[in-house]
């Protein structure tokens, strides 16, 4: 466990599926050298087969008993999917003959091929919601724990997740040790790569950009120990933020406001059945375990008592007025670890997201 | 096999084809210098090949589901190792059998390659007790050569070249300009995956990268399998390697996914460098089959304990809390065995993360040294250890 946990809570009830944050993540960090397959970010439809092709059948995490479960590794081409480009040179260049766009490679599968599928049957009673996953963090790490070679570790100071590329020999245990698929390897390397949680960024006072350029808001960054942050005030003062598959016993650190709003059912008739919801508590209760029960009510009687009163803590913060609000990163904080490191403080490009426990002056909106 | 080994373990023989221990190699003195050998040379016709056996490393159990499965059953596999010297560098072949070539393109995530390393010794004084045979042990490092067979590796991070990161549509060039950036990106990439570590135990293994180590491996693949060689000075910072040379060997299956402890290694195989005196109690600690009663060594590791945290055969469950020794025979010294019964904290290696089974943690951390949760047993008579050590000796699983 490390000193400090930086967090991230996703408030699913917002998230349109846009993938912005998956483009945002993309072009930051993954369209290049090795890494054009992976997604550090991605948003894949609920239920359906995510990404990679059902990751969470691929064994890893943990048992009740606290032992490392062994675990599957992704094939590229059947369970993340090729890359595929175009042929952008030659359309250009060559005969009118040959001029036909097509992929380099026939795509046989790739992220979000089941985009929007969902379960059910329409109109009567089909559902999904979306999903975004990165790297979470964990407190107990699947991957951490697999490596055989000390590869890889949690940052003390804000229990950032990283890969030693220098230990690493690309061995892959700890994709298989990950529940949530979410390490990757790198075949141009040889060694495995995984989200960052953007902390070059982060230490210069920006958000990850998934977070930055989620046009949902949907996405909330600070410390748990800061009671000021709302990423606190979601998961611990209302407790209505909770981590994906906590069964998989490894104490996951991205935290989710699990949906709450789903149409009602129509009878054979195509009339509404009143009272009725589409989103089965039981998906709910699989993703989040037995707390989204009281996260649910939570959420529930705060809109209400926003409809009837005008107030409420907690939907003010869900609805996300100010991105200063919703970012907390403590910049003083990485200025002192940088100086006791002995490493040259970073100077912040950005002043709006400074505030923290450990920094007083906040931003301007 | 295994029932024969019963039966013979039931009279009390030890057998003594089967359980031998690897013969000494003799390293030819050749007056060519052997820093840049390969495997097609004409020196290699003067080499003494002798017979290795690689057992499968089963100490510990990874968590890879495919990958366990393809191993469950891994056997012995017989190697031919020969050795040269030239007065300052010691070269080394390796021959075995691997009917299928994996070559690693990099191109996907769950491909695995064919490779081999040698391992050794960082001080070979004494012949007890030499490092632990699992890259080393606290106080008693390890070099070891690694070979693998892998198309093209790019680590252009290493080099900061930044520039050639990017994927080649988005350079935003055409026609020759993009031809050059493709070529400028596959000059980049390292061709031959060799790499040199030191190690003071399985886990702690770090890579040479300062160019302090010469390193010369190959490995060529013809009907038979593989051949792999080595050559590297017989004397630098990591090593001084004179008289009698022990070194380890281990290969890699690709079609196993092979990698990291997913191999094939022998035990300390003694390499006697011609011309030089060789270290007689060395040679004979490497050669010798262990004295001892092995029939009533299985007795006494069962009314001892050892069998509560250990598994001695497959048909024994895999425990959390003691390596498995099924295969310890194979690729453990008696000397290693001895200490280890007598010692348990003398060698406690890094070994896997603990956090992966927190509740079963196999030692404790006592003013900074690993102590094991394995009990003393300096208690036995001599004769006893002698027995158990002789059983451990056996256990071994078939050769192909």
């Amino acid at each position: 466990m490390s000193k400090r946990q930086l967090a991230m809570v996703m408030d699913l009830n917002k998230c349109i599926g846009c993938q912005t944050c998956t483009v945002a993540c993309k072009t930051q960090w993954t369209n290049r050298n090795g890494r054009e397959y992976m997604y550090w970010n991605n948003v894949e439809t609920y239920p359906g087969t995510g990404y990679p092709k059902n990751w969470m059948e691929l064994g890893g995490g943990f048992d009740a008993a606290g032992d490392l479960q062994p675990g599957v590794i992704p094939n590229l081409e059947a369970d993340y999917g090729v890359p595929w480009d175009y042929n952008y040179e030659s359309i250009m260049t060559e005969s009118a003959d040959h001029s036909t766009f097509k992929p380099h490679v026939s795509p046989t599968w790739g992220p979000n091929w089941d985009e929007d599928q969902g379960a059910g049957a329409f109109p009567q009673d089909n559902y999904f919601f979306y999903l975004p996953r990165i790297c979470n963090h964990c407190t107990n790490p699947g991957c951490l724990s697999a490596c055989p070679r000390d590869a890889i570790f949690k940052r003390e100071q804000d229990g950032v997740v990283l890969v030693d590329l220098d230990r690493c020999q690309g061995y892959r245990y700890c994709i298989a040790g990950c529940p949530y698929k979410k390490i990757y390897f790198n075949p141009k390397i040889s060694k495995s790569e995984k989200c960052i949680l953007c902390f070059p960024r982060i230490e210069q006072g920006l958000p990850p950009a998934c977070a930055q350029q989620c046009v949902g808001r949907i996405r909330f960054v600070g410390f748990l120990d800061d009671e000021e942050s709302q990423v606190y005030k979601l998961v611990h003062q209302y407790k209505v933020a909770i981590g994906l598959r906590p069964d998989y016993g490894t104490q996951p650190n991205v935290y989710y406001v699990p949906p709450t709003e789903s149409p009602a059912k129509f009878d054979a008739e195509g009339k509404i059945i009143e009272g009725s919801t589409r989103l089965p508590i039981e998906e709910l209760e699989k993703l989040f375990g037995p707390e989204v029960h009281h996260a649910i009510k939570t959420l529930k009687a705060e809109m209400k008592k926003r409809k009837e009163t005008g107030v409420s803590e907690l939907m003010d913060i869900l609805i996300a007025y100010q991105h200063a609000d919703m970012f907390r990163l403590d910049n003083n904080y990485y200025q002192e670890v940088a100086k006791e490191q002995k490493r040259t403080p970073l100077a912040p490009v950005d002043t709006r997201y400074l505030a923290g426990k450990f920094t007083k002056a906040g931003g301007h909106h | 096999m295994k029932k024969l080994l019963n039966s013979l373990l039931s009279l009390g023989v030890v057998a003594s084809a089967a359980l031998a221990a690897n013969p000494a190699i003799t390293a030819v003195k050749v007056s060519d210098n052997l820093d840049t050998i390969k495997a097609d040379s004409a020196l290699w016709s003067k080499a003494k090949f002798e017979t290795v056996i690689l057992y499968p490393q089963t100490s510990i159990e990874f968590n890879d589901k495919k990958a366990n499965a393809l191993v469950a059953n891994s056997k012995g596999k017989k190697a031919q190792v020969a050795a040269l010297h030239d007065g300052k560098n010691i070269a080394v072949m390796v021959k075995w059998a691997d009917k299928t070539k994996d070559v690693e393109q990099c191109m996907t995530s769950d491909v695995y390659t064919d490779g081999f390393a040698v391992q050794f010794a960082g001080a070979t004084a004494k012949p007890q007790p030499l490092p632990y045979i699992g890259m080393g042990s606290a106080g008693r490092p390890v070099v070891v050569h690694l070979q693998k067979a892998t198309a093209k590796v790019y680590e252009p991070n290493g080099n900061k070249d930044v520039s050639t990161q990017i994927n080649r549509q988005q350079t935003g060039v055409f026609g020759k300009e993009l031809a050059d950036f493709d070529a400028k990106v596959a000059s980049l990439a390292k061709t031959d995956y060799e790499k040199v570590f030191v190690a003071e135990g399985f886990r702690s293994t770090t890579e040479i990268k300062d160019n302090s180590v010469k390193s010369n491996g190959a490995m060529v693949h013809g009907p038979a399998g593989w051949s792999g060689t080595l050559s590297r000075p017989l004397k630098d910072e990591y090593v001084n390697l004179k008289g009698t040379v022990p070194v380890a060997i281990a290969v890699w299956d690709g079609s196993s996914m092979g990698r990291n402890g997913l191999k094939n290694l022998s035990s300390w195989v003694a390499i006697n460098l011609e011309g030089q005196t060789a270290n007689a109690a060395m040679v004979a600690e490497l050669t010798t089959d262990t004295k001892g009663d092995a029939a009533k060594g299985k007795e006494a590791a069962a009314t001892n304990g050892c069998t509560g945290c250990h598994q001695m055969s497959a048909a024994d469950a895999q425990s959390l809390l003691g390596p498995s020794l099924k295969n310890v025979g194979g690729y453990a010294t008696a000397a290693y065995l001895r200490e280890s019964i007598l010692k348990p904290s003398a060698v406690v290696v890094p070994g896997y993360n603990r956090n992966a089974h927190a509740n079963t943690p196999w030692y404790n951390i006592e003013k900074g040294k690993r102590i094991s949760t394995m009990t003393d047993f300096s208690f036995l008579d001599k004769a006893t250890v002698d027995d158990i050590v002789a059983y451990l000796k056996t256990l071994k699983s078939e050769v192909e």
